[in-house]
Formats: structure tokens, C-alpha cells, sequence
């Protein structure tokens, strides 16, 4: 009887045992998984991701791996499907190191691969800290982005620039095919500062050109970097800007507006709208955008017009509206105030809200991207009310006020409904509805920026605070 | 001469019988001492039978003082008496809802309840009038197996009724109510529960049919009091109490506010918003107290007289209604009467006729949920400082940063009333030229009248964000006349010994017509009560109206039979023509057919008759309808709107809606099954049915696809797409006297599944509640979508393991103490091809418990109801614990948010900005259990008789609602229906918010009879 007992029982817990075995039982016995590590040693740097990568096989199939790093929080799994068993699997994990490690740190990359047989296969991979993966800087002097060679003045084209990196710099080259540019300097002895200084000659037919350098540097993994400067070969400016900042001022740290595009162009005939906001309006005219050099037009001293970076300030004497008209090949200006005539946009502060649109109480904000709490919805808009532009109390054709940008910015400053509304589009030109079309998008670093918008000028100037 | 000894025998015999004999007299009376007529009395082991008179009177002889006497009546169970000693009886009987010969009203026609062959359930006034509720429904709930009542908070507010789930999507999930035979639509918030005699729920198809294109959500048939024959009876009824409003959260003082904020917007790497959070304490303003009141009186109250002869009976009541808000303001009055008169001219020939006058006002304001979310730093009023001495009464009042418009002035502002009448006129005529057949006509006109006012004075309490610059004054007039007009023939005949059969045919018409007018102004020169009138308006004045009309014509027919009280069956016939559809669809036809098995009715089960009571077998069939619609969708409409046409907004017309000629009715086709039984005497009783209910052709409103070339908000009403509702109900009652106690339990038991069969395309997915809820095919409609909570990350380990398999963050905006949400596809994405069914507002059953004790003249009546399975979408988790508004937040976030690792896994971290969505995504965080149980009714009596010089005197006391048991931490687990403005009401359904609770109410009771 007792025995009977027993066997019942034995097999009872037979049952229930095989029952509850796990699936990993369902699979065969088979050898370990392999893993072929990239590298044994990996550098990283605080606040910067690196790569684990691994080719990890096996022969009946994968079931996990885990990539681990204790002491920076990192524990993943990655769990493979056993339905459809894989055999291979090329691992490529990045994780980015926290940013207050220090750089002289060093772990342990713990990589646990298991296959759907139970067998698990350790592999360890050295992490460094003190890794370098800044791409050699450079620094142009000249020519700077966009800069305009008059070819009626002078066809040589200056380059000068400046290259620094900290782990040495292994090689420059300057490059532009149009003007069969190629030049590569090897340096010797990893220097981590290089001034590179060469005139070319450039043809006396106008152009466009583009001339790239690149440099490299000497760490084990080597960074290189690179940089575009786009330069116009020209007889006559297509453009000129009026910039009322005084010299040495970064001319592209503001969003849009600074200096100022011209506004009617007949020739070399540029005329401009302007607002001097006080009396004795320092101004200059510029032959490019981003910099002073090499064309800035000034008076010399007898009060002429001159291209000169050296060039005194032209003098608006008085606070109000302008029309400036200048002609930089006969270096004649003319400056003179004038009383606008376009609609005053007052009272836009604080609108309210009514569905009976003679109820609505006016209001100016923005719809847009790249500004903080804005959208491309009107009642966002509205209801945004930190986005709405103030009256200038000392200018009633100007609203003002005060944005976020978060990167690249495009906008449409409106009323209610897009009524009225003024559309940001290329050149910092603000063209009140219905006007053109197409909003431009205009590169911003993240920060508070002063915003005015001149409705008779047409014109957005949105400056960093 | 021998002939004459034997007659002397005789009448010496007779005489000594005769002198043997005790005269017993006696009232037999009901148990509200309603004397009653008609009651066989029999002499038990003789042939002595009697009968109460008009008043309830009997007199009958009884050989001895061991004569036991049986007494026994319709509707009340028999009783036994033993004379002894006593000439004169005072007999109490009691109803019985248990006995077959109970007269069941089915529609267009009365059967008795042992004829039924359909499911029917029938509830006695008297148990819906042991609550007070504005809405007679609310008392039906867990005393009907299959019918599922959800409650909702506020004067006037009418529960949902769902009788055996939803066979709908998009029309009303309201069941049609019939009060004394006339259609009165999907609401009885008129009625008073003290006019009601009776109510049938006929829950299957092959019960509803009859009422055709209106009965798929079931039909529930009222019958109202009707006089008795007999002396001239009054009874008043009474009962008054509080409705307690007690706060559902304990908010932040103003220091705990403050030190909240703080923390939030510290998480999020912002300066303090309030510094130093100590300054504030003691400053706490107490919106809650300010504005609500705890307790808000209630009183319902009802004046009867009924009586009459046998050629003429009467019955009038007067009832009166009241509830008042939780404001300062509001609430819902109702001032009914009821006069019914019934005539019988000869054998022939009878009529009646019915008069039921209302009067009901209502309004309130909706805004008790500002009361807890407006911060508690801010002042009610403003202080002295910031008056100038111009300000109206209006403007006086703080503004709250919060974005909370301030609470109490907003009640201060309210004026929006509406004041409703109606009269109601209901008679017929009734002609039996032989046995058997009766030829009856019935009509009745609702004519009604609404008047809404609305004033919304003229205040700036903050010049930017709370303020009406200009008084505006608003009048509504709807205008309503209903009239319904139904003959039927009925011819009710035995044939042989054994052939029951009566066949019904009939026809009806109604028509419904409207018709409304709206009156607008601004600039009424002050804001004082006799200026709020729109001629004193100065700007703007505008106005509207329209009109509508529908209407229905329909021929009904059913023909019953039974066989020896034993195999009954049931065919009836409905065909409807309604002008809300075109030609092609305008009349449809809705058979029925049902049968019965009186089982214990067979030989073979004599022997079981000692405990078997009744057992029955009951199988329907049956196809009902659905026209709910709108009026008119038959018509293509023209839309008006601004559109921006280039740089140019225009005002333009565009197709709104699309005429669909081919539109028609949903279609419920039911099957049911039920089995009825009883047990030793009915000490045990029940039934228990299984139903299955398939829709077909459901009414979608569907927009036109965009290669259509109308704008992509033109609709169209449809016919796709079915659906099926199944499940069991299940009644259970028990009731049994020792000596002077008596006791009895109901148990009601009641289970809906529903699915989605098909839509109008195999992949469709309907969306609703703002795109929160799913209906697809396979599923339940309207189940909660949403992502997947996973928990909380509880450390940087667990945060920076949750990537894809390259290392790529799926929230790349978390932090340690934030919700973690499931990658459901496992695609190595967060997107919204993760959203997956997370909860359903469906529950899996729902059980009413119901118990009535007695002893002696004590009486205690105990009501539950519970829900269990549902799920709940708790709205104001992100009012309460979200750190990124600024409204107030429950007192003890600090410590319930999560502020460490193990400190929650439930409620996030505080956070300003909440970069992770935890609040804006809608998850899994925000669904509960919404399973509950709650004593619906707990009341005790004590009543007199025959005291005071009155027949009855009974004083009650009652609780509602007084406890309720749940895991939901929402307002209230009573959540109905979605907005069906916004084809919400199933796809919505499971929403809760700031919803008005179930409140708990503490009544005292009075009923005098005489």
C-alpha cells in the first residue's frame, strides 16, 4: 500500500514538475553563443554617447544580452523572440556617459549573452573617459561667410584662418574646385595651433565660390572638421546692408535684422527705410552681412563717402523716419527724414477674444516655430498672451516685445484670425499680409531675444537680449 | 303524513345547524390599511364562500370555533384564519409579487403574470417609493435583474437606464418610456414616484416589439394610481431631509499650496513660485465653505384621495417636489397633480379620463469643481486697496492666478432658470358588445411650454482675463404639442375545455411637433432683477427660432394562446411609418414570437409539487427598433464658417450634412431564453434568462471621404456596421415569516457583454472622447485607448534601460520619478502605435441586494447595488496632481508624489513643466477600478393603526446613499454616459471627473391614511 502511495505521488510531482518546466527546456543543448567585440576599449567623454558594438552568434539561437555599467546605471536587456530563433545579431548600443563623470575615469563594460539554451557567455570591454572627439576648430579671419569681392576694386582673394585642437593637428587642406584649389599642408610634430596666410588670385569674371578647408587631428580616433565659406566675386554689390551698431560688434549674434537689408534696389542705387531711434544716429553701410570687412562705407574726414573699415560714422541728426539712398560705386548717399503715412497698429496690447469680429479687441502675437509657447495655431496665439508684441510708447509704427527661441526660427506675427498679419520671409523682411509669400527660417542660438517689429519699415529685428 | 315528519326533520335540522352557526364580521385591509374589495373569503371543509364589499366589509357564518377562513385576492397572498373565539376579524393581507394571477400590463393590454411569455419584470410602487429621488429610476436601481442604473448627481439629473446593455453606438441608449399607455419619450423626470401604481420593464424584443421602431433599448410601461371603488380614502405622504455635500478631496492649505508649487516648478529648475511658503500660513481661504453648502434640504411630499362607486372611480393627488441646490442658488422644484376619473356607464360601456397639470423649475450653477481647484491664497474679495468706489456688485471680487474663474462670484452672477408647464390629457373609451370583445379607443394631447431665462451681468474683476464687459440678456420659448391617438380591438375567447387564445389588432398615430424662439440683447442699462428683460436691452438685439415636427403611424396586432395552462404562445406584429425616413424606408415591419412551458403544469410532475411551486420555461424571439435621429437627416444642410482662402478669410457656405434617401431604422434582433421558478409555497422564487441581442444596420453620422469633393466636415447619417449584446439575468428572492417577523431578500444579478460584429470597413476604428476611447471590430465600443503606465522610474538605472535595442531613449525627456510608458509594439518607439486597450467602462455584472424585514408593526427595508468590473477614467488626476497648473492639489501630494525611489510607483514626480507628458498623455494612469457597492436606501419604520382616528400612521426614517465602497478615488463611481452632442454617449461612456456626486441623503418619513 505504502508503495502504491508512493508511486502515485512520484509520478503526481512527475507531472506537475514537467508541467511547470520553463520553455528553456524546450530547446536543444547546443554550444555557447560567440561575441567579436569591436574594439576591447572604447573612449567616451562626460555628456557625450559612445558605441558598444559586438557581432554575437550562435548556433540554435540568441536569447539575450545585457549590456551592463554599474557604476553609471546602466543594466539593459535586450531580449531576442524565440518564436523565430536568430543566430546573429550585430549589436550596436549607444549610451551616453553622465556629464558629471570626470574624464579620467575608466569602467568595465559587461556584456551577458544568452542563448535559448541556458548558455550564457561573458565579455568584458574597457571604457575610457579621457577620450577626444572635438574636430579641429577654425577660425576664419578672412574671407569671412558671404563676404563680396568687388572686382572692380581688387580680384585678390585673401585666406586667412586659424586652426586649433588639443590633441594635435595631423593636416590642412583648403579646397575650391572652381578656382583649382587644392592644398594640403602636413604638419609635423601634432602641433595643436596652425595660422594658415595665402592671397589667390581670382578671375575678373563675377562668380560665386566656395571654398572648403578641413582639417584633421592626431588622436587615436581622428576627428576632422571642416568649414564652408561661400565668397561673391562680383562688379557690382548685390547687396547693401545699413548697420546702425558700432564697429567691432558680432554682426551674427542677432536672429534676424542686423544689419539692416536694403529695401529698393535700382542698379547700385540701394535705398533704405530706417527708423533712427534717437538723435545723432550712428550709421554705416555694408557691402556683406556678417562682418565690418571688407566693405564699410563711412565718411573720411572731410565728410565724403568712403569704403573704408577705418570710416567714421554717417550722423542722423535727429530721432525719427529716413529715406537713405546710397550708391556704393559713385560713393554718394542721401539721408532724409520723412513722415510715415502707413496704418498705426495702436492699442494691440492685451486683445480679448469675441466671436462678433467688431467685438475683438485688436491684438499682435506670433504663430511660428522656434519660439517658445508658440505654434502655427492663431488661438494659440491668442491665448499666449506672453507672445503678444506691446506698442512702443515712443514709436506707434513699433511693437515690441520679448521671445525664447529654441533653435531655428520661423514666424508670422498676427493679429486675430492672420488679421493683420506680417510674414516673416528672407532678408529679415516683414511683409504685411497679403505681401509674399514663403516664411524664411533663420538659425538662432537658444536664448531670449528682443523682438521689434516696424510695420512702416516692414522689417522684424530680433536681437539677443 | 310521513312526507311531513321528513320535513319537520328537515327544518329542525336546518334550525339546529342555523342556531350552531357563529356570525363573523370583519375589514380585510391591505398594509396600508386601503381596505379591499372583492376578497373571496371560504370557509375551510364547507362551501361557505363570502366577499368583501366596496369598503372592505365582510359578514359569514362559520359552523364552530374551530372554522378556519381562508382569505384570498389577486395580487396578495392568502391567509388562514382560525375564528376562535373572535366574531369580528381585522385582516391584513399581504401582497405577493409572486402570484400568477397577478395582472401584468404588456402593452396595449394587461395578461395575467402566469399568461407572460416574454421577459417582463414588475416593480410595485410601493418599493420605488421607499426612496425619495427626483427621478423614479434611481429607485429602480438593483431591483431589476438586466436593468443597469447608473445615478447622477443634481437637481434634476436623470440616471442612465440601460435595460440589457447597449445595442446602439451613436443614437439614445434610453429605454422608451409609456406612462397609462402613452409613449412619453426617454425621460419620466415629470413623474413623481408617489403617482405611480406599477412598473413593467419588458426587456426582451419579443416583450418590446410592440412598441417597434422605439424598443430596442427595452420599453418600461408605468402604470399610474387609479381609484377604487369604495369609501373615499386620503393619504398623505411626506418626506424631508438634507442631501449632504461632503468635500470628495481634502485640498492644500495655503502653505501646503505654496510649498507644493514650489517643489514643482524646484523639480523643473524654476526659482520658488511662491517664496517662503510660511508667510501664507493661516491665510487659507476656504473657497469650499464659502460656497457649498453642506446640506441642502430636500422634500417630496404627496396629497391622495381616492374612492368612488362601482359606476364611477376616482383618484387625485397633488405632489410636490423639492430639491435645492448645493449653491447659495438653484435647484429643482416640481408641483405635479394627477386626476384620474374612470366611469363605467353600463356592462358595456366605460371610459376614463386622466388630467396631469406640471409645473417644474430648475437651474443651478455647475461650477463646485472651481471650489476646490482655484488656489487657496487668493481672497474671495479684493482687498480694500484695489477698490476704486465705481465697481458694480459683481466686480468686487479677487482674481485668481490659478486661471480658476473665482467660484463665489461666478455663483453670485448666476441667473440662468428655466420654468416648465405641461398638461397632459389622457382618456378613452371602452365598448364590450359581447364577452370576449372589447373595442377600445385611446388618445391623449401633452402640450408644453419652457421658458428659459439667462442674465449674465456686467463685471471686470481682472481686466485681461475675468470680465463681461457688457450685460447680455437671453430668453428661450419652446413650445411643444404631442398628441398620440390608439384603437385596438381585442376578442378573448375559451374554446373547449382547454383552448385558450385572444387576438389584439389595433393602430396608432402620433405626432410630435415643436417649435422654439430665442431672444438675445446686450446693454441693459443696469444689472438690478427688473431690468433683465431682453426690451430693456440697448445693443445688439438678435433672435432666432425654428420649428419641428415628427411623427409615426403604426398597426399593431398580437395573438396569444395557450393550451391546459401549460404551452402558451405569444405572436405580435408591428409595422411603423415614421416621417423620419424617405420612401424607400419609411415603413418597416417588427415581428415577435414567444413560448412558454408551464412545466410543473404536466402530470409527470405532480409528485414534485411539495417543493416545486411554479417552474416554466420561456423562449422569445423578436425584432425591435431604433429611430432615434435626428429629425430631417433625409435633408442635405448649409453650413456657414470662415475660411481662409489664400491671404482672404471669407465668409463662406459650404455642404454641411448630406441627404441619405435610403436611410432607415437600426434593427435589434433578440433571442432570449428564460426559466421561471419557485420553490416550497414561493418561499423561494427567481428566474433565470440568457438573451442575445444583434443590431444591424447602425446609424453612423460618417464624414465623406476627401476624393468625394466635399469639405471633409460634411457628414452623412449611414446605415453600417451591427453589433451584439448577450448575457444572463438572474433574480433570486426569498421571503419567509416566523411568528411576528418576516423577512425577505431579493438578489438581482445581471451580466452584459457586448461586441463590435462588423463597421463599416473590417479595419475601422471609430475614435471617441477625444480620441481616448476605441470601437473596433471584436471589441466592446467605446473601450478606454490609451498608453500603457508602466509604473514609475524609480532610479537612473531603470530610466537609462529604457531604449530601443540601439541605445536610443523612448521618453529622451524623463527623469527619475516619472511615468514610465510601455513600448507595446516593442518597435523600439514611443508613438501612438503604442496606444492599446487599457480599461472599459463596461462591468462585468451587476448585483442588487434587497432586504425587508418586519416585526410587529416594525418595518426596515435595506436596498445595495453594486457594480464590478468596470473601469473608470479618473479625469481629475491631472487637476489634483499635476505640479504644471496651478490650480490647487490634494493637501498631502508632497508626500504622495513620488519624491525618492520606493516612495510611489503611482503619482509622479511634481514637475512645472511636465516634459514627460505623464499628465498629457493619456495612459493608464488615469484608470481605475471602478467596481463598487453601495447601500442605496436603508430605512425604518413604525406604524399605527387604526390610532389617533386614523386608519394608518407611520413614520419613517431613511438613509440614501450612505455608504459606498470602492477602490475608484474619483468623486463618485456612479459615471454614465459620454456628450452626445459630441456622439459621445457610449464612446464616452467611463469618464470621470468633477461630475455632481450621488449625494447622501438623511430623510424623515410621514404617511397618514384615513
Amino acid at each position: 500500500m505504502k508503495k502504491n502511495i508512493f508511486v502515485f505521488f512520484l509520478a503526481l510531482f512527475a507531472i506537475l514538475f514537467t508541467g511547470c518546466q520553463s520553455n528553456d527546456a524546450d530547446f536543444a543543448p547546443s554550444d555557447d553563443p560567440t561575441v567579436v567585440v569591436s574594439t576591447k576599449e572604447i573612449y567616451g567623454a562626460p555628456s557625450r554617447k559612445f558605441e558598444i558594438k559586438a557581432a554575437l552568434a550562435d548556433d540554435l539561437g540568441l536569447k539575450s544580452v545585457a549590456i551592463q555599467i554599474p557604476e553609471l546605471s546602466l543594466d539593459k536587456l535586450i531580449t531576442f523572440p524565440t518564436n523565430t530563433l536568430l543566430t546573429k545579431y550585430d549589436l550596436s548600443y549607444f549610451f551616453e556617459v553622465p556629464a558629471n563623470r570626470g574624464t579620467s575615469e575608466a569602467f568595465k563594460i559587461k556584456l551577458v549573452i544568452t542563448d535559448v539554451s541556458g548558455n550564457v557567455v561573458n565579455e568584458e570591454i574597457n571604457l575610457r573617459l579621457d577620450g577626444e572627439f572635438a574636430a579641429p576648430s577654425i577660425t576664419m579671419v578672412s574671407p569671412k561667410e558671404g563676404a563680396v569681392i568687388l572686382l572692380s576694386t581688387s580680384n585678390k582673394l585673401p585666406v586667412n584662418f586659424v586652426v586649433n585642437d588639443d590633441s594635435g593637428i595631423d593636416f590642412v587642406q583648403i579646397q575650391c574646385a572652381a578656382l583649382g584649389i587644392d592644398e594640403t599642408i602636413q604638419l609635423t610634430g601634432s602641433p595643436q595651433s596652425y595660422t594658415f596666410n595665402k592671397t589667390y588670385t581670382l578671375p575678373v569674371t563675377a562668380a560665386d565660390y566656395v571654398l572648403t578647408i578641413t582639417a584633421k587631428d592626431k588622436f587615436a580616433i581622428p576627428n576632422t572638421g571642416s568649414l564652408n565659406v561661400n565668397i561673391v566675386a562680383t562688379n557690382e554689390y548685390p547687396a547693401i546692408f545699413l548697420c546702425d551698431q558700432p564697429k567691432g560688434t558680432n554682426l551674427t549674434t542677432d536672429a534676424v535684422g542686423v544689419p539692416m537689408y536694403f529695401h529698393e534696389k535700382n542698379g547700385q542705387d540701394f535705398e533704405f527705410k530706417y527708423y533712427a531711434d534717437k538723435d545723432n544716429k550712428e550709421v554705416y553701410f555694408l557691402g556683406q552681412e556678417a562682418d565690418f570687412g571688407p566693405h564699410c562705407f563711412g565718411l573720411n574726414g572731410t565728410g565724403e563717402l568712403v569704403d573704408d573699415v577705418a570710416s567714421a560714422p554717417i550722423i542722423l541728426p535727429t530721432k525719427g523716419y529716413y529715406k537713405i539712398k546710397v550708391n556704393p560705386n559713385t560713393l554718394k548717399y542721401t539721408a532724409e527724414k520723412y513722415t510715415p503715412s502707413s496704418k498705426v497698429w495702436a492699442d494691440v496690447a492685451n486683445g480679448l477674444w469675441h466671436d462678433d469680429a467688431a467685438l475683438r479687441k485688436p491684438f499682435v502675437s506670433v504663430c511660428g516655430g522656434g519660439i517658445k509657447d508658440a505654434n502655427w495655431d492663431t488661438w494659440n496665439a491668442w491665448v499666449m498672451t506672453g507672445l503678444h508684441l506691446a506698442n512702443n510708447s515712443a514709436n506707434p509704427y513699433q511693437l515690441v516685445g520679448e521671445y525664447t527661441l529654441t533653435g531655428t526660427m520661423e514666424a508670422t506675427f498676427t493679429g486675430q484670425w492672420w488679421d493683420p498679419s506680417w510674414r516673416l520671409i528672407k532678408n529679415g523682411i516683414c511683409t504685411m499680409s497679403p505681401g509674399e509669400n514663403g516664411n524664411a527660417k533663420y538659425p538662432a542660438a537658444p536664448g531670449v531675444y528682443k523682438v521689434v517689429l516696424d510695420t512702416e519699415l516692414e522689417r522684424v529685428f530680433i536681437t539677443k537680449k | 303524513m310521513k312526507f311531513k315528519y321528513i320535513g319537520f326533520f328537515i327544518a329542525l335540522m336546518c334550525t339546529a345547524v342555523s342556531f350552531g352557526q357563529i356570525k363573523v364580521t370583519g375589514t380585510v385591509k391591505d398594509k396600508g390599511a386601503v381596505p379591499i374589495p372583492g376578497v373571496n373569503l371560504i370557509v375551510k371543509g364547507t362551501a361557505t364562500t363570502a366577499s368583501t364589499d366596496f369598503d372592505g366589509n365582510f359578514v359569514v357564518n362559520v359552523p364552530n370555533q374551530d372554522a378556519q377562513i381562508e382569505f384570498s385576492f389577486v395580487g396578495f397572498a392568502n391567509k388562514t384564519i382560525t375564528v376562535g373565539g373572535q366574531t369580528t376579524l381585522n385582516v391584513v393581507l399581504e401582497e405577493s409579487s409572486q402570484t400568477l394571477d397577478e395582472i401584468v400590463v404588456v402593452g396595449y393590454a394587461a395578461v395575467k403574470k402566469s399568461d407572460v411569455t416574454s421577459s417582463i419584470s414588475s416593480v410595485k410602487g410601493k418599493e420605488l417609493q421607499t426612496m425619495t429621488v427626483g427621478n423614479v429610476t434611481e429607485s429602480l436601481q438593483g431591483k431589476v435583474s438586466g436593468v443597469q442604473v447608473t445615478g447622477v448627481g443634481g437637481p434634476g439629473a436623470q440616471p442612465r437606464v440601460l435595460i440589457r446593455g447597449i445595442s446602439t453606438v451613436n443614437l439614445s441608449t434610453d429605454p422608451l418610456y409609456v406612462v397609462d399607455g402613452i409613449p412619453m419619450g426617454t425621460s419620466i423626470n415629470f413623474l413623481s414616484n408617489n403617482e405611480i401604481e406599477s412598473m413593467e420593464v419588458l426587456k426582451d424584443a419579443s416583450a418590446s416589439a410592440i412598441y417597434g421602431s422605439r424598443a430596442s433599448n427595452g420599453v418600461i410601461l408605468i402604470t399610474t394610481k387609479k381609484g377604487k371603488s369604495g369609501k373615499t380614502r386620503f393619504n398623505f405622504d411626506t418626506s424631508s431631509g438634507m442631501q449632504i455635500m461632503n468635500n470628495p478631496y481634502r485640498m492644500a492649505d495655503a502653505e501646503t499650496y505654496a510649498t507644493i508649487m514650489n517643489t514643482a516648478n524646484n523639480n523643473s529648475g524654476y526659482a520658488d513660485y511662491l517664496p517662503n511658503p510660511s508667510q501664507y500660513r493661516g491665510k487659507t481661504t476656504d473657497w469650499w465653505k464659502a460656497g457649498i453648502r453642506g446640506g441642502a434640504p430636500v422634500v417630496n411630499a404627496s396629497l391622495g384621495v381616492t374612492g368612488g362607486s362601482d359606476k364611477h372611480t376616482f383618484a387625485i393627488s397633488l405632489n410636490y417636489y423639492d430639491a435645492e441646490s448645493i449653491y447659495e442658488v438653484g435647484g429643482w422644484e416640481r408641483i405635479t397633480m394627477r386626476i384620474a376619473n374612470d366611469f363605467k356607464f353600463s356592462d358595456k360601456f366605460s371610459a376614463g379620463i386622466t388630467l396631469n397639470p406640471r409645473y417644474e423649475a430648475y437651474g443651478g450653477p455647475g461650477n463646485w469643481a472651481d471650489f476646490d481647484k482655484i488656489d487657496p491664497i487668493t481672497p474671495i474679495y479684493k482687498p480694500a486697496d484695489q477698490l476704486n468706489g465705481t465697481e458694480n456688485e459683481y466686480s468686487i471680487y479677487a482674481r485668481s492666478p490659478s486661471y480658476v474663474w473665482n467660484p463665489v462670484a461666478a455663483v453670485k452672477r448666476y441667473d440662468d432658470y428655466t420654468d416648465q408647464y405641461n398638461l397632459n390629457t389622457n382618456g378613452y373609451l371602452q365598448y364590450e358588445p359581447i364577452k370576449g370583445l372589447v373595442i377600445r379607443s385611446q388618445a391623449s394631447i401633452e402640450v408644453g411650454d419652457k421658458v428659459r431665462n439667462r442674465f449674465r451681468p456686467d463685471f471686470v474683476i481682472d481686466a485681461a482675463h475675468e470680465k463681461e464687459e457688457i450685460n447680455i440678456v437671453e430668453k428661450w420659448n419652446t413650445t411643444n404639442v404631442d398628441w398620440t391617438w390608439q384603437n385596438t380591438i381585442t376578442y378573448a375567447r375559451k374554446f373547449g375545455e382547454k383552448h385558450n387564445a385572444s387576438l389584439m389588432v389595433g393602430n396608432t398615430m402620433e405626432e410630435y411637433n415643436g417649435n422654439d424662439l430665442w431672444g438675445y440683447g446686450e446693454g441693459v442699462p443696469n444689472n438690478t432683477d427688473s431690468m433683465r428683460e431682453l426690451k430693456a436691452a440697448t445693443k445688439n438685439r438678435n433672435s432666432s427660432g425654428n420649428s419641428w415636427s415628427s411623427s409615426l403611424m403604426s398597426y399593431i396586432s398580437r395573438f396569444s394562446y395557450n393550451y391546459d395552462g401549460k404551452y402558451y404562445f405569444t405572436g405580435t406584429f408591428r409595422r411603423d411609418g415614421s416621417s423620419k425616413f424617405m420612401t424607400n424606408n419609411k415603413w418597416a415591419n417588427f415581428p415577435s414570437a414567444s413560448v412558454s412551458w408551464r412545466i410543473l403544469n404536466e402530470d409527470f410532475m405532480e409528485s414534485t409539487k411539495d417543493v416545486l411551486s411554479d417552474l416554466r420555461f420561456r423562449a422569445g424571439w423578436g425584432k425591435v427598433g431604433n429611430q432615434g435621429l435626428p429629425t430631417a437627416v433625409y435633408q442635405s444642410n448649409i453650413g456657414q464658417g470662415f475660411y481662409p482662402i489664400g491671404d482672404v478669410i471669407g465668409d463662406t457656405s459650404f455642404p454641411s450634412s448630406m441627404a441619405n434617401k435610403d436611410i432607415k431604422w437600426e434593427t435589434v434582433e433578440d433571442i432570449s431564453f428564460g426559466l421561471d421558478f419557485g420553490l416550497w409555497k414561493n418561499r423561494v422564487s427567481g428566474s433565470l434568462e440568457y438573451y442575445q441581442k444583434k443590431t444591424h444596420d447602425m446609424l453612423f453620422l460618417k464624414q465623406f471621404p476627401t476624393y468625394s469633393g466635399f469639405p471633409n466636415y460634411s457628414t452623412i447619417w449611414t446605415n453600417v456596421g451591427s453589433m451584439q449584446s448577450s448575457g444572463i439575468d438572474l433574480l433570486v428572492s426569498y421571503k419567509d415569516k416566523k411568528g411576528d417577523f418576516s423577512y425577505g431578500v431579493d438578489v438581482t444579478f445581471t451580466t452584459v457583454n457586448v461586441e463590435m460584429l462588423s463597421l463599416s470597413s473590417a479595419d475601422e476604428k471609430l475614435y471617441g472622447a477625444g480620441n481616448r476611447t476605441l470601437t473596433v471590430k471584436g471589441e466592446e465600443p467605446g473601450y478606454f485607448y490609451g498608453y500603457v503606465a508602466d509604473g514609475l522610474f524609480q532610479n537612473q538605472t531603470e530610466l537609462n534601460s529604457h531604449t530601443d535595442e540601439h541605445g536610443t531613449k523612448l521618453q529622451p525627456y524623463a527623469q527619475v520619478g516619472d511615468v514610465r510608458f510601455k513600448d507595446v509594439n516593442g518597435d523600439g518607439k514611443l508613438d501612438d502605435k503604442d496606444r492599446t486597450k487599457i480599461g472599459t467602462p463596461w462591468a462585468d455584472y451587476n448585483i442588487g441586494l434587497n432586504f425587508n424585514f418586519g416585526y410587529k408593526n416594525f418595518d426596515l427595508v435595506a436596498n445595495f447595488y453594486s457594480s464590478i468590473g468596470n473601469d473608470i477614467v479618473n479625469q481629475n488626476i491631472s487637476d489634483l496632481y499635476n505640479g504644471a497648473s496651478l490650480t490647487n492639489k490634494v493637501s498631502d501630494l508632497q508626500q504622495l508624489a513620488w519624491h525618492g525611489e520606493g516612495t510611489s510607483n503611482s503619482i509622479p514626480r511634481l514637475s512645472k513643466d511636465d516634459n514627460n507628458e505623464n499628465f498629457t498623455k493619456f495612459s493608464s494612469l488615469y484608470v481605475e477600478d471602478g467596481s463598487f457597492v453601495r447601500m442605496k436606501n436603508l430605512q425604518v419604520g413604525y406604524s399605527f393603526y387604526n390610532k389617533f382616528g386614523l386608519d394608518k400612521l407611520r413614520i419613517s426614517l431613511s438613509g440614501q446613499n450612505l455608504w459606498t465602497w470602492t477602490n475608484y478615488s474619483g468623486v463618485d463611481p456612479e459615471v454614465g454616459a459620454g456628450d452626445p452632442d459630441k456622439g459621445d454617449r457610449v464612446k464616452g461612456s467611463g469618464f470621470g471627473g468633477w461630475n455632481y456626486p450621488v449625494q447622501p441623503t438623511i430623510l424623515m418619513g410621514l404617511n397618514v391614511a384615513f
